[in-house]
C-alpha cells in the first residue's frame, strides 16, 4: 500500500469512527476497530451474513499459534484487512496478521525485564491493543506503553506509565480518541493509588493524569482514615468507554486496598464518612482535560474485592417512554446498574445473580443496604458471602445487542468465606490484609451462567448454565446470534432470542475472551483467541483444579467462515 | 522416613550443596542444614494453614489445592524429597522472580515461613 493509500485508508477509518461513534450505540461496521467493538463497549456487530439459519455451516478458515501459554485474553482487532493481536506473558508478541488468510505481516517482540511477573497479581495477560491514525498502541506488564507503526510494527515511541516494581502493571488496551491515547493500570492488590493517564498519540507526551483517590486537601480525601489513601487501590486495570457527543470518558475503579477494611475505614457497616472515594466506583472524566465530571460509588468501604472496573456499556434506552442516555454495568458486587451517563444519576440497580451481602440498593442514596453479618472484619469471618470476590461478573465482557435490546452477561455462581487480617504494607508485595476461602459453589449445581438480561424490564430472559466458572466474554450480532466460549475450549453460537445452542466447536484450549467478527471482500469471519485461564483458578482451591483440568493451556487465534 | 531423618542422614552432602548453591541461606543458618523447627508440631498446623491462605493461596491454591503442577506445593516431597525444606526456604526467602515468585523475606519472617511449611507437610501427595 502506498503512502497516499495509507493516508486515505486512515482518513476513511477516522470518518468511520466518527460516524459510528455519533450513533446512540457505536457500531464496528465491517471491522472490529477496538477492544469492545466500539466506544460504547457493546460488542455488538451489525454484520448478518452469518445468522441463525446458516451458523451450523461455520468451519475453520485459518488458525495461528500465539506462541505463549499463559491465559490468553486478547480481543483481536481488525482494521481494513489487518488483524492485530497481542499474546500473554508481557505481551511476548504482538502479531499483525492478514485477516483473510492469517499471513503474518509483522511481529513485535518487546524487550521486557526478567522480573515483571513477580508483581502481577492474577495472570500474565494482555487484553489486546488499540489502533488509531496508522498506529498500534501496546500496553505492557512492565507498565510501559508503546506506539508502533501499524504498517511495519516498528516502535515509534515508548513511555513508562508507572513503575512496575511497586506492583503496577497494564493488562488492558488503551482508549484512543481525538489525538489522545488513554490508559489506566493495575495494582489494587499491591497498595497502589489508581489513576487514568492521557498521552499524545504522536509523541507519547503526557497530556493529563487524574488520580482516582483524592490527595490530602482535595475534596473526598476525608473519606479515608489517616494516610490510608496513599495505598488505597482504586486502580484502573480494565477498559474505558467514550461518548464523543458528551466528550465524556468513562472508567471504573478497582477494590479499595488492602482488602481488609480495618486499615482505612471503621471496619463495620456503619462506615460513616469513611467510604474510601473513589474506589469501587464508576467515574466520568472530561475527555480533553481529564477533570472528574461525576462519580458513582457502587461499593462504599469495600471489603469484598468488589472492583467496579467492569466495562461501562453505553446505550440509549427507552425508560418510561423517554430515550435516556444510559450507562450499564454488571458490577462485581452482583447488581446490574443503569446510570444516566450524562450526570451519573442512578436509574436502576437490580441483582443479576444471587446476592446476599446486601438486601438491595437504596435508590434515594444509591448505597447498598448491607447485611452486617456478611461484612468481614479484622479477625472475624463473614461466611458464605455471595457473590464471591470474582463477582457476579468479572472482566470477561458482556454484550448489548441493538437487535434484541438484551445484554448477554457471563456470570459466576460462587460464594466465599472472608476475614480481615493484620498485615504490613511492603512496596511490590501482595497487600491484602485478608484471608479467604473461595472454594464454595452457590446452589443450583452450576458454577457459571450466560444470562440474557433485559436492562429496561430489569429481569433475566433466559440462561445457559455451565459446570465450570470463567466462562468467556460475549459477542452479539445482527445475525440474531450470541457467541461465547468456555474453559473446555468450546466455542458456542446461540440464538440471541431463545438461548438455544445452534453450533459448537472445540478449539482445544479454554476461551476467556469474546470472539470478534468482521467482513472482507463480502465474506464474514468470526475470530476467537483461545488459551485456558491459568492464574485466577488458584483462588478457588478444588474448584480451581477442575478448571485447570478442563483443557490444556494454549495460545491460538482461530478464524471461522461459512462453508461454501 | 521423615524429612528430618533424611536431612540428618545426608547432612554432610547437604552441607556441601548448601555451600555451593545457597550461600545466603547457609549464612543465616551457620549451625547446620536448613530444617523446620516446628517439625511434627500439630499445634502450629492451623496457624500455618491460615498464613498460607493469607499469603500464598492466590497463586498456590486455597488450602494448597492447585491444578497447575509447577505451583502445586503438595508435591514438594515427591519432587524434592529430603531437599524439600531447603528448597522451600530458599524459594520463599529469595523468590524466583522470572517465574513470578516474589521475594518474601521482608514480609514472612522465618517463624511464619516454617509455620506455613508445617501445614504443607500435612497435605503432601503420597508417592
Amino acid at each position: 500500500m502506498t503512502h497516499v493509500q495509507r493516508t486515505l485508508a486512515a482518513s476513511v477509518l477516522s470518518a468511520a469512527l466518527i460516524l459510528a461513534a455519533s450513533s446512540a450505540w457505536a457500531q464496528s461496521g465491517s471491522g472490529w476497530l477496538m477492544y469492545g467493538g466500539d466506544y460504547a463497549n457493546t460488542r455488538y456487530s451489525s454484520l448478518n451474513q452469518i445468522d441463525t439459519s446458516n451458523v451450523g455451516r461455520l468451519r475453520v478458515a485459518w488458525m495461528r499459534s500465539l506462541g505463549t501459554l499463559e491465559s490468553q485474553e486478547a480481543t483481536p482487532i481488525v482494521v481494513g484487512d489487518m488483524m492485530y493481536v497481542s499474546t500473554s506473558t508481557g505481551p511476548r508478541y504482538v502479531f499483525a496478521f492478514n485477516a483473510k488468510d492469517g499471513a503474518v505481516k509483522w511481529k513485535y517482540e518487546p524487550e521486557l525485564p526478567t522480573d515483571f511477573a513477580a508483581t502481577v497479581c492474577c495472570g500474565l495477560d494482555s487484553r489486546g491493543v488499540a489502533y488509531a491514525n496508522g498506529k498500534v498502541f501496546v500496553t505492557r506488564l512492565d507498565a510501559k506503553m508503546v506506539a508502533l507503526d501499524a504498517n511495519t510494527g516498528k516502535e515509534l515511541w515508548s513511555v513508562t506509565v508507572v513503575d512496575y516494581k511497586v506492583g503496577h502493571a497494564i493488562t488492558s488496551p488503551p482508549v484512543v480518541y481525538k489525538n489522545l491515547v488513554v490508559t489506566g493500570y493495575a495494582g489494587g492488590e499491591y497498595g497502589v493509588r489508581g489513576a487514568v493517564q492521557a498521552y499524545n498519540q504522536n509523541t507519547g507526551e503526557l497530556v493529563w493524569k487524574t488520580y482516582t483517590i483524592p490527595a490530602a486537601g482535595e475534596p473526598g480525601n476525608d473519606t479515608w482514615k489517616g494516610d490510608a489513601w496513599k495505598t488505597g487501590g482504586g486502580s484502573t486495570w480494565y477498559v474505558g468507554s467514550y461518548d464523543p457527543t458528551l466528550n465524556l470518558l468513562y472508567w471504573g475503579t478497582s477494590n479499595a486496598g488492602p482488602w481488609g477494611g480495618h486499615t482505612r475505614s471503621t471496619d463495620s457497616s456503619q462506615y460513616g464518612q469513611y467510604t474510601n472515594l473513589h474506589t469501587a466506583s464508576q467515574l466520568a472524566f472530561d475527555g480533553d482535560t481529564g477533570k472528574l465530571v461525576w462519580a458513582y460509588q457502587m461499593t462504599p468501604a469495600d471489603v469484598w474485592d468488589y472492583d467496579a472496573v467492569n466495562e461501562a456499556v453505553l446505550a440509549d434506552l427507552n425508560l418510561g417512554g423517554q430515550t435516556t442516555p444510559a450507562l450499564m454495568k454488571a458490577d462485581r458486587n452482583g447488581f446490574f446498574y443503569v446510570l444516566n451517563r450524562q450526570n451519573g444519576r442512578l436509574l436502576s440497580a437490580e441483582p443479576f445473580v444471587h446476592v446476599n451481602w446486601a438486601k438491595g440498593i437504596d435508590t434515594a442514596t444509591g448505597r447498598p443496604v448491607e447485611d452486617p453479618e456478611k461484612r468481614p472484619q479484622l479477625d472475624r469471618w463473614a461466611r458464605n458471602v455471595c457473590p464471591n470476590l470474582f463477582g457476579g461478573k468479572n472482566w470477561e465482557p458482556m454484550s448489548y445487542s441493538q437487535q434484541t435490546g438484551l445484554v448477554y452477561i457471563p456470570t459466576f455462581n460462587l460464594c466465599m468465606d472472608i476475614a480481615g487480617k493484620n498485615e504490613a504494607y511492603n512496596p511490590g508485595k501482595f497487600y491484602l490484609a485478608s484471608e479467604f476461602d473461595l472454594d464454595k459453589a452457590d446452589s443450583g449445581g452450576f458454577l457459571s451462567e450466560l444470562k440474557a438480561w433485559d436492562p429496561v424490564k430489569r429481569a433475566a430472559v433466559w440462561g445457559i448454565k455451565e459446570d465450570l466458572p470463567f466462562m468467556g466474554g460475549v459477542m452479539s450480532t445482527a445475525g440474531g446470534l450470541v457467541f461465547y466460549g468456555n474453559q473446555r475450549g468450546e466455542l458456542k453460537a446461540v440464538d440471541a432470542k431463545t438461548g438455544r445452542v445452534l453450533w459448537t466447536f472445540n478449539v482445544g484450549t479454554g476461551i476467556l475472551q469474546s470472539p470478534t467478527t468482521y467482513m472482507i471482500d463480502g465474506r464474514q469471519y468470526v475470530a476467537v483467541v483461545a488459551g485456558r485461564v491459568k492464574g485466577p483458578p488458584s483462588f478457588l482451591g478444588k474448584i480451581g483444579q477442575k478448571v485447570i483440568d478442563a483443557s490444556p493451556e494454549g495460545g491460538l487465534v482461530v478464524v471461522f467462515e461459512l462453508a461454501n | 522416613m521423615s524429612w528430618r531423618r533424611a536431612l540428618s542422614l545426608h547432612a554432610g552432602a547437604l552441607a556441601a550443596v548448601l555451600c555451593l548453591a545457597a550461600p545466603t541461606a547457609d549464612a543465616q543458618n551457620p549451625a547446620g542444614p536448613i530444617a523446620n523447627p516446628f517439625e511434627g508440631r500439630a499445634d502450629v498446623i492451623d496457624e500455618g494453614r491460615s498464613l498460607f491462605n493469607q499469603y500464598c493461596a492466590h497463586c498456590h491454591g486455597t488450602n494448597a489445592h492447585q491444578g497447575e503442577r509447577p505451583r502445586d506445593l503438595r508435591r514438594l516431597k515427591l519432587r524434592y524429597g529430603s531437599q524439600a525444606p531447603r528448597i522451600f526456604y530458599e524459594a520463599v526467602s529469595n523468590g524466583r522472580l522470572e517465574k513470578g515468585m516474589p521475594v518474601w523475606k521482608s514480609v514472612l519472617g522465618e517463624d511464619m515461613l516454617w509455620r506455613i511449611f508445617t501445614f504443607l507437610e500435612t497435605v503432601q501427595t503420597p508417592p
